[in-house]
């Protein structure tokens, strides 16, 4: 019911219980011999996925493969944070700065990410760059869209205070705008994270050598439905650390913040 | 004070006009204008990308089908896919919200699947159910299905404690209180939810034709990176643009007729 939360023992409790029928109930169907053909059990994967720290899956490691993916991930999602937030945030507290990209940008958001695909690869040809334009693609839209949304909404009573006491323009953009905005804008990066690591997955999926997003495309032209499954372990598990990490940023960052979180 | 404000509004809308036509006219100058120097094959000009949309509707050069059918075939599997994932997630988000003893053991794997991006369970459903059509509705199925139930579930949990207080003291079974108070008070959350799927659905959907298709816009755009028709690649980047938003606009209309009484 609404009024009782758990304790936290309990809640630990209940995921173990439930990931241990999970993975169960998964071990017992691959028992039956016709789905074990297609599908390989918990433990298989488990296994496949330990060995491939130490046997390479293509020229790669395991670890190789999820620091190239991390780099491109990396490399595209800070320098969409750095131009996102700050094209974001001019666009929402200068008027005439927004009534002049604001069009530009509402003509190229709805146009999902993924569709930049083959564009992005005849532009860049199929090297790293191409990668890091997609995830800066990805991540780039929400968080402008935040940013701008943030410096829209600074709570007015603020301004007027600080132009009251004599504040001037560049303090008003820098010790009034830009910390204001910081709820929103870790509200985009959020969102960013997401998208950013979709992309980055989508891109390797469509065209590369190397990277999580290879071992799981090439599980399928292999049929080996293990190393599929191994894929899209790490990719679950990165993908949470990540999110993870955005949070913990977002909480050092909005400390003050804090409304009932 | 009020008259000078509203002059300036006026000529911010002329920097809008301008910063469009400015965005045409440089793209227009760099391909067919004088200073073209970019090559179609690479970047194709405005009216080159303008008449091929047009054309694209009745040419079935070069891929054997036309504009539309492309579309329609994306937004079929879409549609399909994108209800089941509602109709799943949906009544999963009301239970997990109202009962926290399935909360707490559901929640945790579901917050295992949810990092994953629907686009990389394609080549799964590709190995288990070959390249029709079914193991892509199951891909956007699982695409949209992760926002319907998130909102969803935290539409019920923030239900006012108030709204739960006076339906007990009428006498409300719990029953009741979950369908005539949480429910529709979880209204708003779901529509968000289903707007947030159904833009997660029509991006992924794009991306798994490019995988595994043989119709699609996805199919089309990825088809004409081979055979170097950035031309085509735009337009159908128009369309997939355009029917996105399309969407979009549609349950935005729906949300806004379910919401006149605002958000209560």
């Amino acid at each position: 019911m609404l009024d009782r939360r758990a304790k936290g023992w309990q809640k630990t409790a209940a995921a173990v219980i439930s990931f241990a029928i999970f993975v169960s109930v998964w071990q017992l169907v691959t028992l039956n011999p016709t789905i074990h053909q297609v599908m390989p059990g918990p433990f298989a994967v488990l296994q496949k996925f330990f060995l491939s720290f130490a046997e390479p899956i293509g020229k790669n490691t395991m670890l190789m493969h999820m620091l190239i993916t991390l780099s491109r991930w990396a490399v595209g999602f800070l320098a969409a944070t750095v131009l996102g937030i700050a094209l974001g945030l001019a666009m929402g507290w200068y008027p005439k700065f927004e009534y002049f990209m604001r069009p530009l940008f509402e003509l190229v958001r709805p146009i999902p990410t993924l569709a930049w695909i083959p564009l992005v690869i005849l532009w860049c040809g199929i090297g790293e760059f191409a990668k890091y334009t997609l995830v800066f693609i990805g991540a780039f839209m929400s968080i402008v869209q935040n940013a701008y949304h943030g410096a829209k909404s600074v709570d007015r009573s603020i301004v007027h205070a600080a132009r009251m006491l004599g504040c001037n323009d560049r303090q008003m953009f820098f010790t009034i705008v830009i910390p204001a905005s910081v709820p929103a804008i870790s509200a985009g990066l959020q969102i960013g994270v997401a998208s950013a690591w979709s992309s980055v997955v989508a891109a390797e999926l469509v065209r590369s050598s190397s990277g999580v997003g290879w071992i799981v495309v090439t599980g399928q032209q292999n049929n080996n439905m293990t190393q599929i499954l191994v894929g899209i372990l790490v990719i679950a598990v990165i993908g949470l650390l990540l999110a993870l990490l955005i949070r913990k940023v977002e909480d050092v960052l909005c400390r003050w913040n804090k409304r009932g979180r | 004070m009020r008259k000078s404000n509203k002059g300036k509004k006026r000529s911010y809308v002329g920097l809008s006009v301008l910063s469009i036509v400015l965005f045409f006219f440089i793209w227009w100058l760099f391909t067919e204008g004088f200073l073209g120097t970019i090559k179609a094959n690479v970047l194709p000009g405005p009216v080159k990308v303008f008449t091929t949309l047009i054309d694209k509707f009745s040419n079935k050069n070069p891929d054997g089908a036309l504009m539309q059918m492309h579309l329609w075939a994306s937004l079929k599997v879409t549609l399909s896919g994108y209800v089941i994932g509602c109709l799943v997630g949906i009544p999963l988000g009301i239970f997990m919200g109202w009962y926290e003893k399935a909360d707490i053991f559901i929640n945790p794997i579901f917050d295992f699947i949810r990092p994953i991006p629907g686009i990389a369970w394609t080549p799964l459903f590709i190995l288990l159910f070959g390249i029709g059509m079914l193991p892509k509705v199951i891909v956007i199925a699982l695409a949209a299905f992760g926002p319907a139930l998130v909102n969803t579930y935290t539409g019920i949990r923030q239900t006012k404690e108030v709204h739960i207080w006076v339906g007990q003291t009428f006498g409300a079974s719990k029953f009741e209180i979950l369908t005539k108070i949480a429910i529709p008070s979880s209204i708003p959350f779901v529509l968000t939810g289903m707007r947030v799927g159904l833009g997660v659905a029509w991006s992924t959907i794009i991306g798994a034709e490019m995988l595994a298709a043989t119709a699609g816009l996805g199919y089309l755009i990825n088809l004409c990176r081979g055979i170097y028709r950035p031309d085509i690649i735009i337009a159908a980047m128009i369309c997939v643009g355009l029917i996105g938003a399309g969407l979009g606009y549609v349950l935005t209309l729906a949300e806004r007729q379910l919401m006149k009484g605002g958000r209560w």
